[in-house]
């Protein structure tokens, strides 16, 4: 196996501030890593971890501060024409279409900035509208098409030069679970096992990682943290369970989380709380022998709401990892540095 | 070599699927491309009948001994089609690059295997074409409502001094469609740049009327020898230099451009993608 895209030393800031409070945010703080033709790799973490500044690094729109990338053994600086002819990317958010055309049309003008034309396009346009059960929808504009569909139709429009490289950064954002559903199916049976195309995944949903990918990354505040498959990822917690409880009326969170954190043997806490209500995560050997002194600790302050004990996921792993949650949202909180 | 003219002719089509692109776009909102059509009469003609109760009648002993034919109506007539040119530079090509940034479709279109420079021709195919059919329609329209005096043997050396002109003004369109794309209040350049060309450029007088400093600057801009030469060609204007003179400083004027047009595109270009700016709108 050769290694479809090396990622060494990559690190890209971002100025922030106007005048005298300027500073950089790394956005993306030397991240390494490799992936192997044919491999389906995740990019995991939370909302401002530096995803969709890496795929746009990949897909020469932005040029990083200091590393080298390599599409398909080519540096992507020195070789970008032939770099982006190897990537078909799906960006998230939907305005990436123009929307007073028609799918066909869309796909029509793209399909021309890829060097296809004549009938070879046209075939290969029908194809993908089949493919992805568009061929009812193909002549409406875009505008009148529901997420799942734009969204297919820029999965189209990535396909159309039948590239050996994917980056699909959060496909499944905004969409519903039903189309999400089929969107995953799609990219791993289609596009990876049949196609054998290399993907590079970007989420921030675990359970989509956990699913798709061979190998994941986490990457939090700029950082890949680790590169492991799913089941290493898992296998390589220390500690078998967590331990959640559903509370309200919760004052100090933050004393409560301490005092947690000093009962026999338990690894991490983590809370988060919409609506007075707090939810509380403890990762631990066992919950069992806690289980009495966490439930007086919680009473003293709130209301218990529900306890349970489950098995560790992806996103306790991540927790466990780094200390956040999926969920949390660190764009505004990274490590920042004066210049 | 095979690989090269296979490379072109992709860089080709891509220009042209640009322009077709940018009619079909135009064209889903009609009653604004019909508007586009009949506004630039609408303003035309209160200068074409201000300018005839000024002078009382079509005839201007003036005009005619500065420009060597007093109508009026045709001398404003053609600066009115200079104007649409460089408008065509300045608004049309000048932001085409901000609006696919404000559609959200400019990072699509460049992370396709095509040197930027390639979208810089399709935008500038298309807008050549677009103000060619606008610039059509007005000169029918105004020759049915006043019949221009012109010398038909003048049409086709008058296109082709439009057509080298034109490579300039894809120079200054190029510039100003980067300059837009990282200033926020980038249609002040547009309307500073419009402004002065408009007073420096012999579109609406004859160059003599400038003052000295003004009239040696007008000879670095190109729709000065474009009107000039065109005037000389179909209404005998006297330029005070040859057609030739007039050829070789517009096409040197044409190189000139367009290299510094290539040059701040590339430089704002790098530079975008190194600061990230182009995804924020
Ligand atoms: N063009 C830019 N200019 C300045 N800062 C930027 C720019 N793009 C991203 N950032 C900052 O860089 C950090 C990483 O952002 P990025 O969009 O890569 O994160 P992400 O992991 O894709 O998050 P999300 O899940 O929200 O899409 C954030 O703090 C963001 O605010
Ligand atoms: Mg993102």
């Amino acid at each position: 196996m050769s290694v479809a895209i090396e990622v060494k030393d990559v690190v890209k800031k971002f100025r922030r501030g106007r005048r005298l409070k300027k500073r950089d945010i790394f956005a993306v703080d030397k991240a390494t890593f490799d992936i192997e033709e044919g491999e389906l790799f995740g990019l995991l973490g939370p909302n401002g971890a530096g995803k969709t500044t890496l795929v746009r690094c990949l897909a020469t729109l932005l040029i990083q501060d200091e590393g080298t990338i390599k599409i398909m053994g080519k540096d992507i600086y020195s070789n970008s024409l032939y770099c982006r002819r190897q990537i078909g990317l799906v960006t998230s958010g939907e305005r990436t279409l123009y929307w007073k055309l028609s799918g066909r049309d869309n796909l029509k003008f793209f399909a021309a900035l890829y060097g296809l034309d004549g009938k070879e396009r046209d075939m290969r346009i029908e194809y993908l509208m089949e493919l992805l059960d568009l061929k009812d929808v193909q002549n409406e504009r875009i505008e009148k098409y529901s997420s799942g569909m734009k969204q297919k139709i820029s999965l189209a429009r990535a396909l159309l030069h039948d590239p050996k490289v994917l980056l699909l950064d959060e496909p499944t954002l905004g969409l519903d679970p039903q189309f999400s559903r089929f969107l995953r199916n799609f990219i791993k049976n289609s596009l990876n096992k049949e196609q054998k195309k290399t993907i590079l995944l970007t989420t921030h949903y675990m359970d989509e990682a956990d699913e798709l990918c061979e190998r994941i990354a986490f990457i939090n505040r700029g950082k890949i943290v680790d590169v492991k498959t799913p089941y290493e990822y898992k296998r390589d917690l220390p500690h078998t369970e967590v331990l959640e409880l559903r509370c309200s009326g919760i004052q100090n969170c933050d004393e409560l989380l301490k005092q947690l954190q000093s009962l026999n043997s338990v690894e991490k806490t983590t809370a988060n709380s919409v609506d007075h209500v707090t939810n509380i995560k403890i990762i631990l050997p066992r919950a069992e022998p806690i289980l009495s002194d966490t439930i007086e600790l919680v009473r003293k302050q709130g209301k218990i709401l529900g306890i349970n004990v489950e098995q560790p996921t992806l996103e306790d792993v991540f927790i466990y990892v780094t200390g956040t949650r999926l969920s949390e949202d660190t764009a505004e909180e990274r490590p920042a540095t004066k210049d | 070599m095979k690989q090269f003219i296979k490379q072109m002719k992709h860089y080709a089509r891509a220009v042209w699927a640009e322009n077709i692109k940018e009619w079909k776009v135009e064209l889903t909102y009609k009653p604004d491309f019909i508007r586009g059509l009949i506004d630039p009469l609408v303003y035309a003609l209160p200068y074409l009948l201000y300018g005839i109760a000024l002078v009382g009648g079509r005839n201007s002993k003036t005009l005619q001994g500065l420009v060597g034919s007093g109508d009026i109506i045709t001398f404003v007539t053609l600066g009115y089609v200079f104007i649409g040119f460089l408008n065509m530079a300045l608004w049309a090509m000048g932001f085409s690059l901000r609006k696919e940034q404000y559609w959200g479709t400019l990072e699509s279109v460049f992370a396709a295997p095509v040197p930027r420079w390639v979208f810089a021709m399709g935008m500038a195919a298309h807008s050549t074409l677009h103000q060619g059919l606008m610039i059509s329609v007005q000169l029918l329209v105004i020759n049915l409502i006043f019949k221009l005096t012109i010398n038909p043997a003048g049409i086709l050396p008058s296109l082709l001094v439009v057509a080298v002109m034109l490579i300039a003004l894809y120079g200054l369109g190029m510039m100003i469609a980067s300059v837009t794309l990282v200033l926020k209040q980038g249609q002040l350049v547009s309307e500073a740049l419009s402004g002065i060309m408009m007073i420096i450029t012999p579109i609406a007088y004859p160059l003599a009327v400038l003052p000295l400093f003004l009239r040696k600057a007008a000879m670095f801009i190109p729709t000065t020898y474009g009107i000039m030469t065109v005037r000389h060609f179909l209404m005998g204007e006297n330029m005070g230099f040859s057609v030739a003179t007039s050829f070789f400083r517009l096409a040197l004027l044409g190189i000139a451009w367009v290299t510094f047009g290539i040059i701040i595109f590339e430089i704002i270009d790098q530079r975008t993608r190194r600061t990230g700016t182009i995804s924020h709108y």
